[in-house]
């Protein structure tokens, strides 16, 4: 495998991709709290028209199947759920990264935020199973932004997935993340921690991005978040992913620390994964066509 | 060429030579693929976990989700093209059930989905004469009513047949 870029190439692009909407980063620095007020991300949504309207368009949407029709932004937020209106935001504010076609993985416009969704539903459910007091809705919003390295790498990975693949097929490599550091001197969970520096999230959610890999390594007070975003980017995987890299990755068993999970659990997450991906994907496709 | 494509969860049958039947991005769940020779027909049903007791409310609305319902609800769509309704005849191959890359096995959902569609097959005195089941990579199956042909597609791999 030949390099094909250098850590400071990619740095170099990473200063070029746009920072978050002033709402999106706000939302997410209120989500990330333990203690935070619904109050305040309305707050924060009232003060976005487009915003607005998008979250009401896709409260509104048939996939929801709501009787009434929902015109109050306050009802809106509380029937979506702060972290998905968190989520929404991201996703408008960060369109050229969560909706790019990552060709350096083989994958299809869309797919990053289908499998950012899987996760983050996956990564949710998984931190009900918790002995600590992990909160669900940071660890859904962590699942949303764990894989925004590879929007970065994948411009430098064309026609790579072969020669990585059989490298790892071979065992010469331990995984994709070695793949990239060989060829680009950064894998994409460096390159998402840097942008998350650059877009100035919160600390546990660079730690969540930075080491969904290799959970191990992240600081111990991080390490019930970072876990669960392992296991969920895993069971993701599980579900189907159109990415060179899907199930590219080693499981840490150590997970077991930190939650209760069985076989059983896992067939239910899968389930609870494809059914609520399945109605969220419906919502916003609506909210976004009728925005439009 | 029409396509029918099938979610996870979904099955689907069709006799139109011009078809193809079509499921993308298999990870852990498996793909059943009946074909009856006598009618020309094809049907496939996307299997994502392995038994209905878990979720039973969810087999009435998709009864695809699970092996053991997922089977008997394909043969029922297919006996409505003039197909046996056990299945008698029918040529029958399996593809999916990946896992991730882990030496103790946890969590190997495919592996479980893959037993449990070779058990409720056995049911129907059916085995699989095809199959690429396990391994770890996402599979897209497309089988062409035409000439029964079935490739799989995974991102980064040349194309195989089975």
């Amino acid at each position: 495998m030949e390099q094909r870029a250098t850590r400071a190439d990619i740095l170099a692009a990473i200063k070029e991709i746009p920072l978050l909407s002033p709402s999106a980063s706000r939302l997410l620095q209120i989500a990330s709290r333990d203690d935070y007020n619904i109050d305040e991300i309305i707050e924060v949504v009232k003060c976005d028209s487009a915003l607005t309207a998008r979250l009401l368009k896709t409260v509104n949407s048939v996939a929801y199947g709501l009787v009434h029709q929902v015109t109050s932004i306050e009802r809106a937020v509380s029937y979506l759920g702060e972290r998905l209106v968190a989520g929404i935001a991201l996703e408008d504010s960060a369109k050229a990264v969560f909706n790019k076609k990552l060709e350096g993985y083989e994958s299809p416009v869309g797919e990053l935020w289908e499998h950012d969704l899987r996760t983050a539903v996956a990564a949710r459910e998984i931190a009900r199973h918790s002995n600590t007091d992990l909160s669900k809705d940071l660890a859904f919003t962590a699942g949303i932004l764990h894989a925004i390295g590879k929007a970065v790498l994948s411009d430098f990975l064309h026609e790579s997935a072969p020669d990585l693949l059989a490298n790892i097929d071979s065992h010469d490599i331990r995984d994709y993340l070695e793949g990239e550091r060989k060829i680009l001197g950064m894998d994409h969970a460096e390159a998402g921690f840097e942008l998350a520096k650059a877009w100035e999230l919160p600390e546990s959610l660079q730690m969540a991005i930075r080491h969904h890999h290799t959970p191990q390594q992240a600081p111990e007070q991080y390490r019930p978040l970072v876990y669960a975003v392992h296991l969920g980017c895993i069971i993701a995987m599980m579900s189907g992913s159109q990415s060179s890299d899907a199930l590219q990755y080693h499981l840490d068993k150590d997970y077991s620390d930190y939650f209760n999970i069985t076989n059983e659990h896992i067939a239910m997450i899968l389930l609870e994964v494809n059914e609520s991906v399945e109605t969220i994907q419906a919502a916003l496709t609506e909210g976004r066509e009728q925005a439009e | 060429m029409g396509n029918i494509i099938l979610g996870v969860g979904e099955l689907g049958a069709t006799n139109n030579p011009a078809d193809c039947v079509k499921t993308f991005a298999l990870g852990s769940c498996v793909a059943v693929i009946l074909m009856c020779p006598k009618t020309r027909t094809v049907g496939m049903v996307h299997v994502a976990l392995p038994e209905s007791r878990i979720n039973p409310e969810k087999v009435k609305t998709r009864p695809g989700y699970f092996a053991d319902t997922g089977i008997p609800a394909l043969l029922k769509k297919m006996s409505t093209f003039g197909c046996d309704p056990n299945g008698r005849g029918f040529i029958v191959k399996l593809a999916g059930g990946a896992r991730i890359m882990d030496p103790n096995n946890t969590f190997n959902i495919g592996k479980r989905n893959a037993l449990a569609v070779k058990k409720t097959l056995w049911k129907f005195s059916l085995g699989a004469v095809a199959e690429d089941l396990g391994e770890t990579y996402s599979r897209t199956v497309t089988v062409s009513v035409a000439s029964g042909e079935t490739l799989i597609t995974s991102p980064g791999r040349k194309d195989w047949k089975i």
